[in-house]
């Protein structure tokens, strides 16, 4: 019965496989485009957002972006927490953004508690 | 053979159990969901058509689906006698079951055969309500066991949830694997794919007596001394047929035939 023994061990190997693999392709949970008209030079931040944790917390988080000027658009990653968010440089900057993300979050702390733990790194 | 398989239980059940003790005391965000299979195959039209996933879903969830589909392919549906939390509990509830009331109780076999149809029902209905209804959200959350019992409650349940968790749990004591049997969608997603499981119970007629010990402990009421292979789409390798059996060299695991 020695062949049993490979159940056990296809199942290890494949679990291994599957959190190996899970690390190798990004899909967003949400990408939301702002109507706006996208400018000639486009700035890049990724902000790790303790609250993104699904699509209904990510909706929440580009409600809170867009309140902010400048915006172009919010794309939500829950697996990681993070939010990449695409910004006009000639309207604003990361860190005028992070600024007026934790504003909201004093302004507004309920309806934006979930995003109070941000921290940012820039891609640009 | 039985210990080996119970200690894989042992050590996915503890895991399971670990991270919904740390969910409930907010160590982390994470449910059980975050590594159910299944999540892969609720987020696969929203992956297709936008390119996003739906409610918690993730890419571990994708990847544990493709897992499970390989490893069904290869061991039949050993997922759910060797690695899935809840039926780990359906299974040491209707032993106690046994035990308390001195045998299990089952179906006619007409009705239990078109009973078991009911997971693939339940498999389009929560399909379609995640994709329409519910709009993306995993509103099943609230009707499956697994999350009820795993979150105690989590997000997107209600006391109803409860009550639905100790029916199919009371269910299992009397009716061996009750909500993996008729109910389970991920059962369901597998059954076409189990039916061509590599990895397989074989009988040799020359050695075996014909005694039923194997039909009788069968916990999926499988009638292995009818067949030379059990390719059944409910054989979930438990191999309890081969622990029991007296004759040596009478049920064997054969792999692709050898």
């Amino acid at each position: 019965m020695r062949k049993a023994v490979i159940i056990p061990a296809a199942i290890a190997v494949l679990v291994v496989a599957a959190f190996a693999t899970a690390n190798l392709y990004r899909v967003p949970t949400l990408h939301f485009p702002f109507d706006v008209e996208r400018p000639a030079e486009v700035g890049t931040v990724e902000y790790i957002v303790e609250g993104v944790r699904c699509r209904g917390t990510s909706m929440g988080f580009v409600k809170m972006t867009a309140e902010v000027p400048g915006m172009i658009s919010v794309t939500t990653y829950a697996r990681n927490n993070s939010a990449i968010v695409e910004y006009d440089p000639a309207i604003t900057n990361p860190d005028r953004i992070r600024e007026a993300f934790e504003a909201l979050v004093e302004r507004d702390g309920v309806r934006y508690q979930y995003f109070r733990a941000l921290s940012q790194r820039d891609l640009d | 053979m039985r210990v080996l398989r119970t200690l894989v239980q042992i050590a996915f059940l503890a895991g399971t159990v670990v991270l919904m003790a740390r969910g409930i005391a907010g160590l982390t965000p994470n449910t059980c969901e975050a590594y159910c299979p299944f999540g892969g195959v609720a987020a696969l039209l929203p992956l297709a058509r936008y390119g996003q996933y739906t409610c918690r879903l993730t890419e571990l969830n994708v990847s544990l689906m493709v897992s499970l589909f390989v490893l069904t392919i290869a061991t039949k549906k050993s997922f759910c006698s060797w690695v899935c939390p809840f039926g780990t509990v359906s299974e040491w509830l209707s032993r106690a079951g046994r035990k308390v009331f001195g045998r299990s109780f089952h179906l006619p076999d007409r009705g239990d055969r078109w009973a078991m149809n009911l997971r693939y029902v339940v498999l389009v209905l929560v399909l379609l309500l995640t994709w329409t209804v519910w709009k993306g959200d995993l509103g099943f959350r609230a009707y499956d066991p697994f999350y009820i019992l795993f979150t105690w409650g989590g997000h997107g349940t209600a006391a109803f949830s409860f009550y639905i968790l100790f029916a199919i749990l009371a269910a299992a004591v009397l009716v061996p694997f009750f909500w993996c049997r008729y109910l389970c969608p991920l059962g369901a997603v597998m059954d076409p794919l189990s039916r061509y499981g590599g990895l397989r119970v074989r009988r040799n007629p020359e050695a075996c007596t014909e005694c039923g010990e194997c039909d009788r402990v069968c916990p999926h009421q499988i009638p292995v001394s009818r067949e030379i292979e059990v390719t059944a789409r409910n054989c979930t390798n438990c191999l309890d047929c081969v622990s029991e059996c007296p004759e040596s060299g009478a049920l064997e695991l054969s792999c692709y035939g050898k």
